[in-house]
């Protein structure tokens, strides 16, 4: 292996995914030509108008679905299929009904054939990490929306995968529980140095979390650019911090384009099918 | 705060130990947890209450039991509020069953219904106890349960794994749901002569009409429990690397549970339905053959013994039902 297969751990290479239209329409391209290296350990947040094909990559990424053309390694090897070397948090929690918080946890666990006192402890530890110790019981209907992305984090944190894979994990809370899973994952992400691809909608959120922060063209996404975004000092209210202002002005202003030229394009589509 | 985010690659190397150090959930966590945690046995009795209407008062003894020395001063009002909520609750869902027993009792009485095609209940039921005690009626029962649990509990048997089958391959559910919703859409009871050409008129005739109406709810239910299961856990599940032997017996299967008891709660009041039919065309015992006997030998109040059977029965089984049902799907919200 190169030296920058070493320092990189995912590497998305000329990624294109085309999806087959049902309605027998030319073929849909969702994303094309994306390039993208994440180095190792490090907290990168993505951000792109909404329909651009984040989603998409991530499951490319978690080898849920396979790329159309390109190719998508982690650790230099490609990827194949899912595995717990990735862990995702999905935007809807996709926690299963049927298992109480503790159980959820467990289940990546399971599948990893940890034996079952270990895999106990290590739910009720990852548990109390995100704040839950007391709510290993209950069921997620008996949980609020922030808990039950708590647990769905926990799950994902369990098995210990190099790689977190989140999808808008916050976007369904409120401005306070929002807040607070965010240093939690900061504090976790520093505690334990895994590799995080973190899609969001919020500029502030991308800034304040990243890293670096990949802003995505409208459809067919592709990667605009990416910001290094390097504070002096993250003690005290980083958002007040003059240049959080000007990282957030960077990226709203490369968004703001793709925003709108998303919105001409589904317009048109709009037009085309009336 | 993390201020050592600049350079995460040296906490790479730690990363694999270090969770296990970490200092416990932060406090502010600590208030909701420590508020929430009595809510937690209230909201289960809570599930439970509704569902058996008649057994609250039980539930509530052995929540006593459990612990009597607990603040004894609060707990008797908040007990016999509770006692109070649940008897106007009883009151509201027997009033309507309480009007009908009344009627039946007054209106022959009072002439609105002639006495000899409807006698008056207190009637009915002492002549329903005189046949429970020394008449027919325990045999005519018995004829009926072997036929109901039989039939049945061979539907369980089939019906349970073919709809599994049928609702995880989804070709097998395309190539199939035609023909499903055919038979489903035609009575069985309009089948019932065609049972008894083939099978004649005897018990495999009357068992198998039974299993093959109680099939249908049991295996349209666990298809689409099975084809209906939230496409998302699924990705969730294949993200972890389950394979599809894995997929099946820890998502598959338990998300289809509800959906599984629901259609097994629909067989079991087909069960004693559809029986009837079979029962009274050419039985020599059970309680269809009862009905159809007594009402043709003008033996009324005998008639209503069964009818009345028939509806306990019923009720009774459906109520079992539901409570298996319950047990196995606390996890539904609702
Ligand atoms: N299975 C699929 N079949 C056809 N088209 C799809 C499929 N999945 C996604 N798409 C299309 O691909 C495009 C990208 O979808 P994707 O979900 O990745 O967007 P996104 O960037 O995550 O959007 P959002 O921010 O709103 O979540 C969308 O226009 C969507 O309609
Ligand atoms: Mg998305």
């Amino acid at each position: 292996m190169t030296t920058t297969a070493v320092t990189s751990k995912i590497g998305i290479r000329d990624v294109r995914k085309v999806f087959q239209v049902r309605d027998g329409g030319e073929p849909f391209v969702a994303l094309d030509g994306v390039d993208l290296d994440v180095r190792e350990g490090e907290f990168l947040a993505l951000v792109g108008p909404s329909g651009c094909g984040k989603s998409t990559l991530l499951d490319l990424v978690a080898g849920l679905t396979a790329p159309t053309a390109g190719e998508i390694v982690i650790d230099g090897a490609p990827v194949t299929g899912p595995g717990l070397d990735r862990g995702i948090v999905f935007q809807q929690y996709a926690l299963f009904p049927w298992r109480t918080a503790q159980a959820n946890v467990e289940f990546g666990l399971e599948a990893k054939a940890v034996p079952r006192r270990e895999r106990r402890e290590r739910a009720r530890h990852y548990l109390d990490l995100v704040g839950l110790t007391g709510f290993e019981e209950r069921y997620p209907h008996e949980l609020s929306g922030g808990m039950r992305q708590r647990v769905a984090i926990a799950r994902s944190l369990a098995f210990d995968p190099d790689v977190l894979l989140m999808d808008e994990p916050f976007a369904a809370l409120d401005a306070q529980t929002r807040e607070s899973l965010q240093e939690e994952l900061l504090r976790i992400w520093d505690k334990t140095g895994k590799t995080i691809i973190f899609i969001t909608h919020g500029i502030d959120e991308a800034v304040y979390l990243g890293q670096r922060v990949a802003v995505m063209t409208s459809r067919p996404g592709t990667i605009k650019e990416v910001v290094e975004v390097a504070f002096d000092s993250r003690a005290g209210d980083l958002r007040a911090d003059p240049a959080f202002g000007e990282y957030r002005h960077h990226v709203w202003t490369l968004l703001r384009d793709e925003v709108a030229a998303a919105q001409v394009l589904e317009r048109k589509a709009a037009t085309a099918r009336g | 705060m993390a201020d050592q985010r600049s350079a995460p690659a040296t906490g790479t190397a730690l990363s694999e130990r270090e969770p296990q150090e970490l200092p416990t959930a932060i406090d502010r966590y600590e208030a909701p947890d420590g508020a929430a945690a009595p809510a937690g046995p209230v909201g289960a009795a809570d599930l439970v209450e509704p569902a058996v209407a008649g057994e609250p008062a039980i539930a509530e003894e052995s929540v006593v039991a459990g612990e009597p020395a607990v603040a004894p001063a609060r707990r008797p009002s908040a007990l016999a509020r509770r006692a109070r909520r649940v008897a106007s609750r009883a009151a509201t869902k027997s009033g309507a069953i309480l009007l009908l027993l009344a009627a039946w009792e007054v209106l022959p009485r009072i002439g609105v219904f002639d006495r000899v095609f409807v006698p008056p209940l207190s009637e009915d039921l002492v002549v329903w106890y005189g046949l429970l005690l020394d008449g027919p009626l325990p045999e005519h029962l018995q004829a009926s349960l072997i036929r109901s649990l039989s039939g049945f509990g061979l539907a369980i048997a089939l019906a349970i794994p073919l709809g599994l089958l049928i609702g995880w391959y989804r070709p097998v559910a395309d190539a199939l749901t035609p023909l499903l919703e055919v038979f489903r859409n035609t009575s069985p009871v309009a089948l019932l002569p065609v049972f008894t050409l083939i099978l004649g008129i005897g018990e495999t005739s009357k068992i198998t009409f039974v299993l093959y109406a109680c099939s249908w709810p049991i295996l349209l239910n666990t298809v689409s429990g099975v084809k209906t299961v939230e496409p998302l856990l699924i990705r969730s599940a294949r993200s972890m690397g389950l394979g599809p032997v894995r997929l099946f017996q820890k998502v598959i299967l338990p998300a289809a549970v509800p959906a599984i008891f629901t259609g097994v709660r629909l067989a079991g009041a087909y069960s004693i339905l559809v029986l009837l039919f079979a029962e009274m065309v050419g039985a020599k015992a059970g309680l269809g053959y009862l009905i159809l006997d007594t009402q043709s030998s003008f033996r009324i109040p005998e008639m209503y013994a069964g009818i009345i059977t028939i509806s306990a029965l019923g009720l009774l089984f459906n109520l079992l039902l539901l409570r298996i049902e319950r047990r196995f799907s606390t996890w539904r919200t609702t």
